[in-house]
């Protein structure tokens, strides 16, 4: 199996704070992958650097075989890695519609030119815009009347919903989600779950995940990285994650490892 | 029933304002106003359904409308007037009455019930309600001796710099303090080519493209050193920006230039100085001939023309992909970012078309009054235009077009003629030591900064707010997002 994303010693320093220490990281292409780690690991500003948001103090990126490093955000998202924030960064006062629709920009060609003329070509890009928006606003289970509510006046939950509906508008081939059940219920998680695994089955976009909520990363994770303090701890198979010792220490504290453990083996759960 | 009643009174303060002003047959075009405005008010605070009712509902808000207007006629002529020694005509007053009345009940009533049609229908009524008053204003004017016809033109040009500063400001979210300097850039430009100054004497229908395209240029220039900055700092470099531009032309009047001691030119004047460019060509077209000082008609229409064009192309960019992103812009720059917009790029885009409205206005403005000066482009100029997008609605063009007309209105027409009312009231009452206040000049900066005021604390998001505006100024928003 090919990686879609890999990186290579991959570091962020803000002053004296490394916030990403030299990681190596790999996405295998078509997979759910989740990055886990204790608050303050770095996983956010790891997926900020691989998006643009930071340049990288060293190591490499690369996506799809070409290097990302030095790439502004929205190069990074014509490249086909779209993304969702851990506080959510809707456009408030748009419409959901028009939430959805931002995100095709770079998908959409019409020019000053074109729009003023409002030539054949524009209004048909603008019409098949505004279909498809509405097709992934229904694939994410927005309600339809809510379509043309302001996205500030949602409900968080749909809110969330939203936010993954305009990241897939930016037609990625890599689905960035952070933290995308923080808040939620766990209904709400459950339905969540199995619309991020319908994402990866029915449009084959390789999800890369963090989250805190072990019962959905040990339930829908192929694969799993742990970080902390910036670093790689761990990487492999959820039941491996689950007993690794490293993972355990940084979540519970030192000396914690040997109970969870015990406790792991008769619940099946990693705390 | 008491909500309709406030509301009108929107309409009915205005008449009653004009018409107590102006005076005389002022009060029929006051009526006409109180009419139109409360006509529109009223179905928004309570949406009507059947055309019967809104029939009822909109003599109801006439009645207030044209009550207050009356009352304005009446205190005019029958207390102001023999005050300051105007004579008293009865029967004008009473003819100006009953029209008032007429007109703010019959314009009410249809605006009533075209906003009980489907919105499809209701927009092309509207459009014909307002277009009539529109194209018969010139002749309006004349036949109710307004005079108000040499001010309604630099109103106009004014409402185009604020459609454009809409762009910029309300769309985009860059606040820009400076914005007068592309008004001052596109007048100098079409000056330049089309005067003798340098012999050039183009056309003035070749000028306006010129203007317009320098404008857009310097709006790349001026603004591409602002891209990284946001909210205040953007707010203070445009505010320089706007200071430097007419201080800049004030001072190009013998510019010299050499490379290696190879004298390329010596003192030549490019802009005039303090002198400004005098005289600057006037349009001309077939049949009407060249556009004359005199007759402001042909002006008008040309001025509404461009208007209604740059209204049309600006709403075609708000729905367009570009639109979009100008909003995603404001909303939240880093997550437009990674919505794969390029920020650099749209944010000069809306530098450049932003300023491309005012090249326009420059070019008109120039032409109208055939001569520029530096002084004509100041500080207070871009505050103004700031007071009109703010007062009717960030982001909102009927709301823009409806707060310039308030501020204009106030600024050209309202405090002149109260000022004339108040110093013959103090003349009047033979009060010596109240001589000296001039109430226009004294009191307008002050009705400035007090709407502004007023506004950012009562009503934030305009008099008009659509719903996709923001609540507050990018400042504060942009204060707030930072985290």
């Amino acid at each position: 199996m090919t990686n879609i994303l890999e990186t290579r010693g991959l570091t962020k320093r803000f002053g004296g704070l490394t916030a990403v220490d030299s990681v190596d990281f790999s996405v295998a292409t078509g997979s759910i992958t989740s990055l886990i780690g204790p608050n303050g690991a770095g996983k956010t500003t790891f997926f900020n650097t691989v998006t643009g948001l930071y340049t990288p103090t060293s190591g490499t990126i690369a996506f799809a075989g070409r290097s990302l490093v030095g790439l502004k955000p929205h190069e990074v998202t014509a490249a086909g890695i779209g993304r969702t924030f851990q506080n959510i960064r809707l456009f408030g006062n748009m419409t959901a519609v028009e939430n959805v629709m931002v995100g095709m920009h770079s998908r959409m060609h019409a020019n000053v030119l074109g729009i003023l003329v409002h030539s054949a070509r524009v209004q048909h890009e603008e019409a098949t815009a505004r279909a498809k928006a509405h097709a992934l606003l229904d694939a994410v289970g927005l309600p339809a009347q809510r379509a043309d509510d302001l996205s500030k006046n949602l409900p968080y939950g749909d809110q969330r919903r939203l936010e993954i509906a305009r990241a897939l508008a930016t037609d990625p081939q890599l689905l960035l989600l952070d933290e995308p059940t923080a808040g939620m219920n766990p209904h709400e998680t459950a339905e969540l779950t199995q619309l991020i695994r319908r994402i990866r089955d029915e449009r084959a976009i390789t999800i890369l995940l963090i989250e805190h909520d072990m019962k959905l990363v040990m339930e829908i994770s192929e694969s799993i990285t742990v970080l902390d303090r910036g670093a790689k701890i761990a990487a492999g198979l959820p039941k491996d994650i689950r007993s690794n010792e490293q993972v355990i220490e940084a979540y519970l504290g030192r000396g914690a490892a040997s109970m969870a453990h015990a406790n792991a083996r008769n619940t099946g759960e990693p705390t | 029933m008491q909500i309709r009643i406030r509301t009108s009174m929107i309409g009915a303060a205005f008449g009653f304002a004009i018409a107590l002003i102006s005076g005389g047959f002022a009060g029929i075009f006051a009526g006409l106003v109180a009419g139109l405005i409360s006509g529109y008010v009223v179905p928004q605070a309570e949406p009507l359904t059947d055309k019967r009712r809104a029939v009822g509902q909109g003599m109801i808000a006439a009645l207030v409308g044209s009550v207050m207007t009356i009352l304005g006629i009446v205190l005019r002529n029958m207390g102001i007037d023999p005050i300051i020694g105007e004579p008293l005509n009865i029967l004008a007053v009473g003819i100006a009455i009953i029209g008032a009345t007429i007109l703010c009940v019959l314009v009410c009533v249809v605006m009533c019930v075209v906003r009980t049609e489907p919105p499809a229908r209701e927009r092309i009524g509207m459009a014909i309600v307002v277009g009539i008053i529109l194209v018969t204003y010139p002749w309006l004017d004349q036949f109710l001796n307004l005079r108000f016809m040499n001010e309604v033109i630099p109103v106009l040009v004014f409402l185009l710099m604020a459609l454009g500063l809409n762009i910029v400001v309300g769309y985009a979210g860059l606040l820009d303090l400076g914005y007068a300097a592309f008004f001052a850039i596109g007048a100098y430009a079409a000056a330049m080519v089309s005067s003798p100054h340098f012999g050039l004497s183009l056309s003035f229908w070749l000028a306006i493209w010129v203007a317009a395209a320098t404008a857009a240029i310097f709006g790349l220039i001026l603004g591409s050193p602002t891209l990284p900055l946001r909210g205040d700092y953007l707010a203070i470099v445009t505010l320089g920006f706007g200071e430097i531009v007419p201080i800049a032309i004030k001072n190009l009047d013998k510019v010299s230039l050499s490379i290696w001691n190879y004298p390329l030119f010596v003192d030549v004047d490019l802009t005039g100085g303090t002198k400004g460019i005098n005289p600057i060509n006037r349009p001309w077209l077939p049949i009407i001939g060249e556009f004359s000082p005199s007759n402001p008609i042909p002006w008008y229409f040309l001025i509404l023309g461009i208007m209604l064009i740059s209204i049309f192309f600006i709403s075609r960019l708000r729905n367009s992909r570009l639109g979009r992103a100008w909003t995603a812009l404001r909303e939240d720059e880093l997550a437009a970012g990674a919505m794969g917009i390029n920020t650099v790029n749209v944010k000069l885009l809306a530098f450049a078309i932003g300023a491309t409205f005012s090249g326009l206005a420059g070019a008109f403005y120039g032409a109208y009054i055939s001569a520029i000066f530096p002084e004509s482009f100041r500080f207070d100029v871009s505050v103004m235009l700031l007071c009109m997008v703010i007062l009717g609605g960030l982001g909102n063009m009927s709301g823009v077009i409806l707060g310039g007309i308030i501020i204009q209105f106030a600024d050209r027409l309202f405090l002149p003629q109260m000022s004339n009312v108040v110093q013959k009231l103090i003349v009047a009452s033979g009060n010596e030591s109240l001589r000296d206040i001039n109430f226009a000049s004294d009191f307008r900066l002050l009705l400035f900064g007090l709407t502004l005021v007023l506004m950012m604390v009562l009503r934030p998001q305009g008099l008009v707010p659509s719903n996709g505006a923001p609540r507050v100024l990018p400042v504060a928003a942009g204060e707030a997002r930072h985290d």
